[in-house]
């Protein structure tokens, strides 16, 4: 397998090879690969964040704030992880909040009847998890038949997914949640220390992606479809089949995302994913990966999830006008762009 | 003027040309179809079709159009049901038609230009924009059509014959009420209190909370107002305002949801937290689900619309003045009280006043 397009955009390189003028830029070349490793600048970030919030109010560092910018990033991280994936391969998927909703909804169906025949908790929400993530994984091979054979770009093609999965979720549900599941919040509550215990199947979900995207084949593959996929195919990867399994890896992951937020809320509400695709995008962005594709980090996308919700609850806890959370995203994806362009050896994002 | 939570944020969010793009024919295939399948919206799918008969009108039935926000919210839903019941019992055709899901004048003026085209009657709208919508309404009154306004209203409500709403800010001094007898308010003793609303813009919002703070200046000086959030609509969101609120203020003794999406998220974060009966919550807008939890007695009290009432009065007096040519008895505008709904409520209120879903 010849997939060095893979291998080396993921390691940060450490200098530019061939520097036309070296003593004038040594201290250029410094910055330059500080500024490169951008795990390092979010974790920066991530830590100023959260210190400046702290100063503000001093609850911040409390672990009943922690769990509640956790219990936030859950739900939100599910969907970058997915995004993380399409983005990497070249591709983009504004239908993950979309198909969160729907999904949440059309499982918040099939687990009315049963809590109203009072099921087990745990039968009820183990056939909950399989319809949504069945529903996410069906708009995804909608996504991926779109761009495969109506040959949709996946900007128009999840552009529709989005618009579709946003109102067949209004249409079904009449514009209201579906259930008061009382019982699924409290049963999703308990907690492990000082965390709820949903906090840890995420936990395992990330790390069997990191190992997925980065360690295995068919990591390289993705990584080898979003640098160049003439060469991708040319080095015989299966791209089409790549491409649907890419997607309905994204649209399960959303799917199980609704099911997070139906835990959450007791309910499947039509609105509960509404806009989460520009937080999912702005996770992995923020994370360094590249739109052209190609390029990016799990653990980018997971430090730019976790920056986003401490933003979010910092706002709210240190009581500053919420419309700045838009202005202060706004900023961060701004910064993180300039960052990658900064960066040696890029291409412009 | 109504409270655009959950099925207007698709509109304000997304582009008008998404759903161009994407979702305009799913949608109205899903409406059309989930309509015929219920009996009562049958008839009204009917009458659509025999409306060119009837409109012309030589010795027909008079056709009533009713053009609504958004088909899909429950809100409208009831009012639909309202409409329904009127027209029935007086004997005049009803077309009922709106966007399915979106509660925006990009969608709405093509359908009203529609709905005009076939001569109606009489024109019944819910504008979703002043401004956007008088030229609409300008027409139709140039053409001889009556129009009604039901919910909200045009920037000029000159020449329409009656515009019928509900009070927010009345709901809002009524949810102040609500949150002092459930936290039974004594003076002298200080009440930490938030408020989630939905964004900053919405009216029905800013109507709400200004009645709801002026009720509480001139009542209740214990109650402090120590923070508002916004949750574009979102329930997640409204869910983490809450908890982060409660995190930050150990001592919250009331939240006031100024609409569905934040009575859904603060509902949710008091039952996680163990918190219901502790921290007084009223809701806004009695959806089954919201009467499900005030049954929980997880809301301490709900205030609900009267949509179904707004939608009989608009058919009402739409046909009234279409009979007699006359405006006496007709009031110009009319504002309907909001309700207080407790967990003690009668089950007859509570089956009254709980938005219908279809």
């Amino acid at each position: 397998m010849t997939m060095t397009p893979a291998s080396t955009e993921g390691q940060g390189r450490a200098a530019p090879a061939a520097d036309p003028n070296p003593p004038a830029t040594e201290p250029r070349d410094w910055a330059r690969s500080i500024l490169g490793n951008q795990q390092f600048l979010l974790l920066v970030a991530l830590g100023a964040l959260i210190l400046y919030f702290y100063s503000k109010r001093s609850v911040f560092l409390s672990s009943g704030e922690m769990a509640n910018i956790l219990d936030d990033f859950c739900s939100l991280i599910l969907l970058a992880v997915g995004e993380t994936f399409v983005i990497v391969s070249g591709g983009i998927d504004l239908s993950v909040g979309s198909t969160a909703s729907f999904a949440g909804v059309i499982g918040a169906f099939s687990m009315r009847g049963m809590v109203s025949h009072n099921d087990s908790e745990a039968l009820v929400l183990v056939v909950g998890t399989i319809v949504c993530a069945a529903v996410g994984a069906g708009v995804g091979l909608v996504n991926a038949a779109l761009i495969n054979w109506l040959r949709l770009v996946p900007f128009v093609a999840t552009l529709a997914t989005l618009g579709a999965g946003a109102g067949m979720a209004i249409v079904l549900s009449h514009g209201i949640p579906i259930g008061d599941d009382t019982r699924a919040i409290i049963f999703s509550q308990a907690k492990v220390g000082p965390f709820s215990w949903p906090v840890f199947i995420v936990i395992g979900i990330l790390v069997i992606s990191w190992l997925y995207l980065h360690l295995s084949r068919y990591g390289r593959y993705t990584f080898a479809l979003g640098s160049n996929e003439f060469a991708a195919r040319a080095a015989g990867i299966n791209v089409r089949r790549h491409l649907v399994s890419v997607y309905v890896l994204s649209g399960l992951l959303s799917g199980l995302g609704g099911m997070f937020l139906y835990l959450r809320l007791g309910s499947g509400a039509p609105t509960s994913g509404a806009g989460d695709e520009l937080r999912a995008i702005a996770a992995v962005v923020i994370g360094g990966a590249s739109l052209l594709g190609g390029s990016g980090r799990l653990s980018g996308t997971i430090l730019g999830g976790l920056i986003l919700t401490t933003v979010t609850s910092g706002l709210i806890i240190s009581n500053v006008n919420p419309n700045w959370d838009q202005v202060a995203v706004a900023v961060l994806i701004a910064l993180a762009a300039a960052l990658q362009a900064l960066r040696p050896g890029r291409r412009r994002a | 003027m109504r409270d655009r939570s959950s099925v207007c944020s698709i509109g304000a969010r997304r582009k008008a040309t998404l759903l161009v793009l994407a979702s305009a024919g799913v949608l109205a295939a899903c409406s059309s179809s989930s309509h015929s399948s219920s009996p009562s919206t049958a008839s009204s799918g009917g009458s659509t079709a025999t409306s060119a008969a009837g409109a012309s009108g030589s010795g027909g039935k008079l056709t009533i159009a009713f053009n609504m926000g958004a088909e899909a919210d429950p809100f409208f839903i009831a009012m639909n049901q309202g409409a329904e019941a009127e027209a029935k019992s007086l004997g005049v055709n009803l077309i009922w038609q709106g966007d399915p899901s979106q509660y925006s004048p990009a969608t709405q003026i093509p359908i009203v230009d529609q709905l005009l085209a076939e001569h109606p009657s009489a024109l019944i709208i819910s504008p979703t924009d002043p401004d956007a919508l008088q030229p609409a309404v300008n027409q139709a009154i140039a053409q001889g059509i009556p129009v009604v306004n039901v919910d909200t209203h045009v920037t000029d409500l000159s020449k329409v014959l009656s515009f019928i709403t509900g009070d927010n800010q009345q709901g809002g001094a009524a949810a102040a009420d609500a949150m002092a007898a459930a936290m039974h308010y004594t003076a002298g003793q200080t009440y930490q209190v938030v408020v989630g609303a939905s964004s900053a813009t919405t009216t029905t919002n800013t109507a709400r909370l200004a009645g709801f703070k002026a009720e509480i200046a001139a009542k209740y000086p214990g109650i402090k107002v120590m923070a508002e959030a916004y949750s574009q609509s979102q329930p997640a969101v409204a869910n983490t305002n809450v908890n982060n609120w409660l995190t930050e203020y150990p001592n919250l003794k009331g939240i006031f949801a100024i609409d569905g999406t934040n009575a859904s998220g603060a509902a949710a974060a008091l039952q996680a937290r163990n918190l219901v009966g502790k921290v007084a919550l009223v809701g806004y807008d009695a959806y089954s689900t919201n009467v499900a939890l005030l049954q929980k007695n997880v809301f301490a009290a709900l205030i609900a619309q009267n949509p179904t009432e707004e939608g009989k009065l608009a058919v009402q007096y739409a046909v009234q003045y279409l009979n007699t040519k006359s405006t006496s008895g007709i009031p110009h505008e009319q504002t309907l009280p909001n309700i207080v709904l407790t967990p003690n409520s009668s089950a007859a209120d509570l089956a009254q006043y709980t938005y219908p879903t279809a």
